[in-house]
């Protein structure tokens, strides 16, 4: 007998009591329904909650600090080697710096910095796509009426494809890394206006200025002075602009205040992540080549005053770089990577891993509750079946009599049931969507009501479709292989005796 | 080839040769039926040796009976024992499935067959649809479907008029005569039985009684 012949006696017999058939489908499309409900509901939020991780780009990003030895060699082997001109490429940093750490290395062994050379050698691992220092710096910033400390923090331009950037709230990102523009969050941009007084929405802020002022050594102090920073006498407007009073002391110490105009560019909506320029609330973001730059002549110690000597200027090395990695699975490699060179590296790799775990123990959970509801539709299975066997005793002995194997039955029986229970998964995922899709509009109705984002709560990946489909087969399989069996065993002599 | 050979019952052998047409009397409970079920390999003696074209039913597994029931036998039941949700034809081509004869042969015999026992023009009624002499003729032609060279009627006329019941028999008298097919019939019908059985056993309590040939 082949499968083709079984399919369609079975076929032929569901046909023949269509509504047992519709109603035991029916009892199994509701548990699948239930099942996928739930587990739709799992991968949903874990999509919703960790999608937005994802997008704000804290997973694939793996923050290098130096070694407290690497750090002390920084500052011996560094050498003359201050932060050079405005939109310097990162090319020329890194052969300058490559010549620079060497020698340090090989005075004081494999102690690692953080500089242009560590960078490129970094930059060259596998899986990594980009390299860059964290710059943060603590300045004033100043539109109109609103002024406040507040910190800055240096974006890179390859930055532009994070999530956290391509939905703006308003404006753009930088045109380039020369132009001294910058971004600001948007609770930043609340605040502002707030500030202001005025009845206006954050978005009117773009193309406004927004002074970012800072203590700078002097020109002469450290190295070779920047031209960006602009001398007050070849910029108006721009400069000295300390307390006259102060005028004296900040000249005995070398120290200068500057003040540098930024134009507001855009407005993020979103908070960029860890990678962009340490762990912390950014709230105003300049290109990283401005950051750089002024992070050279910034002085917010008496540390960096004393460093500013003219012999050492400032050592370029960073305390922290951030490696962004391809894809957020190379995480760990290559965090293991940096270790290994001596470096000290951290994630959020770890803590993606636990609420990944947290999130399978969800996914049960609400897998076992929408399983009960398949489990009851699993007994109307059997039940139709051992039904159906009792009605066709005498039919099976029929067959039986005229050359069916156990093996024939069992197979008839088996198929019918399955066919149930497919024709129940299809339904089911039917079903199920649609509730689905009913309770996630009217849930985001409601959501943003109270002012979220509307999203997708549930989701139905294609393993959710047809693992939905061959569970509920499963099922059917084996709520139909006792009452099959029953079937198979049965005495063709008393199943046709049987009324 | 050769003997049908059934040795059964009590130790009493009976042997049935090639082209017999058997009349197997008895009153209820001699064990007629039961004997017949245990050609048919639907039943299985719990003691001794059941030899059907030289096999020992009595050690056959259930699988090696099934397919002694598909090739070896075709039986007739008294009340048809027709599948009720299928047509004449599939009803017919139903052993044939179990055989595993390929579907558009089926169609085909099982039509030839259906012609040959006189219900050409009644190929797609269902057996509620038929008359109880035709649902019998189905019921033939499904038990020659896979070409045994054995038949085993128990009661075929049992539930039919004495005229239906003429027309049955000799149906069956010409399967035997002009086809070759031994015929094995229980009856408790012993004028039926003279009449068209080549040869009368007679049970009484699972044992031969008697074995005279008409």
């Amino acid at each position: 007998m082949t499968f083709g012949d079984t399919l369609r006696l079975a076929l032929n017999n569901l046909r023949e009591s269509k509504l047992r058939t519709a109603l035991t489908s029916l009892g199994v499309s509701i548990g699948i329904a239930s099942l996928i409900g739930m587990v739709s509901l799992g991968v949903g939020l874990q999509e919703q909650l960790l999608g937005r991780f994802m997008e704000s780009g804290v997973f694939d990003a793996i923050t290098v600090s130096a070694s407290p030895g690497g750090a002390a060699a920084s500052l011996l082997g560094g050498r003359g080697r201050a932060v050079g001109g405005r939109g310097v490429g990162r090319g020329a940093r890194v052969g300058r710096g490559g010549r620079g750490g060497r020698g340090a290395e090989s005075g004081a062994g494999p102690r690692p910095v953080l500089d242009d050379e560590a960078m490129a050698k970094l930059r060259a691992l596998p899986n990594v796509k980009d390299v860059f220092p964290s710059v943060r710096l603590s300045v004033q910033l100043r539109v109109g009426a609103f002024d406040s400390a507040g910190g800055a923090v240096g974006i890179p331009m390859s930055a532009k494809d994070e999530g956290a950037f391509r939905t703006m709230t308003a404006g753009a990102f930088f045109a380039n890394e020369a132009e001294e523009t910058c971004l600001l969050s948007l609770d930043m941009a609340k605040r502002i206006v707030t500030e202001q007084g005025a009845d206006a929405e954050p978005a009117s802020l773009v193309g406004q200025i927004l002074t970012i002022s800072y203590s700078a050594s002097l020109p002469g102090n450290g190295a070779a002075p920047s031209p960006a920073t602009k001398a007050p006498a070849a910029m108006p407007g721009l400069g000295f602009a300390g307390m006259p009073s102060l005028a004296g002391v900040t000249s005995m110490l070398q120290v200068q205040r500057v003040e540098r105009p930024f134009r507001i560019a855009g407005i993020v909506e979103r908070e960029p992540g860890a990678n962009l320029g340490g762990f912390g609330f950014a709230s105003v973001m300049i290109p990283l080549a401005r950051a750089i730059d002024i992070d050279a002549h910034v002085v917010q110690s008496l540390q960096d005053l004393l460093a500013s000597t003219p012999a050492a200027g400032k050592a370029k090395s960073y305390t922290s770089v951030t490696v962004k990695v391809a894809k957020a699975q190379y995480v760990q490699d290559v965090e293991a990577q940096i270790k290994e060179m001596g470096y000290g590296a951290f994630s959020l790799n770890d803590a993606l891993e636990g609420a990944k775990r947290a999130f399978i123990l969800i996914d049960i959970l609400l897998s076992l509750i929408g399983s009960i509801a398949l489990a009851v539709s699993s007994l109307g299975i059997v039940n139709t079946m051992v039904m159906s066997i009792l009605e066709r005793t005498r039919e099976i002995g029929v067959m039986k009599a005229i050359g069916a194997s156990d093996a024939d039955i069992r197979r008839i029986f088996l198929v019918e049931a399955s066919a149930i229970g497919v024709l129940g998964g299809v339904a089911g995922l039917a079903l199920g969507w649609m509730v689905a899709r009913a309770i996630n509009i009217g849930a985001n109705i409601y959501i943003e009501r109270q002012g979220g984002d509307a999203g997708n709560l549930f989701s139905f990946p294609l393993w959710l479709t047809f693992g939905a489909l061959g569970f509920s087969w499963l099922v059917s399989l084996v709520a139909g292989s006792v009452p099959a069996r029953r079937a198979a065993r049965l005495n063709p002599i008393q199943a046709l005796r049987h009324d | 080839m050769g003997a049908t050979t059934v040795r059964a019952l009590n130790g009493v052998s009976l042997q049935v040769a090639d082209g017999e047409f058997i009349g197997l009397l008895g009153t209820s409970g001699s064990g007629k039926s039961t004997l017949l079920n245990m050609i048919a390999g639907l039943d299985q003696a719990t003691d001794g040796e059941l030899l059907v074209f030289g096999q020992d039913l009595a050690q056959m597994s259930s699988e090696a009976l099934s397919v002694h029931r598909q090739r070896n036998v075709g039986i007739i039941f008294q009340s048809f024992n027709l599948i009720s949700t299928m047509t004449a034809a599939e009803n017919v081509a139903l052993s044939m499935m179990f055989a595993g004869v390929p579907r558009a042969q089926r169609v085909r015999e099982a039509s030839a067959l259906l012609t040959s026992v006189g219900l050409g023009g009644r190929q797609t009624h269902r057996p509620k649809e038929l008359s109880g002499g035709e649902q019998q003729r189905v019921a033939i032609a499904r038990a020659l479907s896979n070409k045994p060279r054995l038949l085993l009627a128990d009661e075929p006329t049992g539930n039919l008029d004495s005229r239906t019941s003429q027309e049955i028999m000799g149906l069956l008298r010409d399967l035997n005569e002009q086809e070759g097919k031994t015929i094995i019939m229980v009856t408790h019908d012993a004028g039926l039985a003279h009449r068209y059985a080549s040869r009368i056993v007679t049970l009484l309590d699972g044992a031969v009684l008697s074995g005279v040939v008409s």
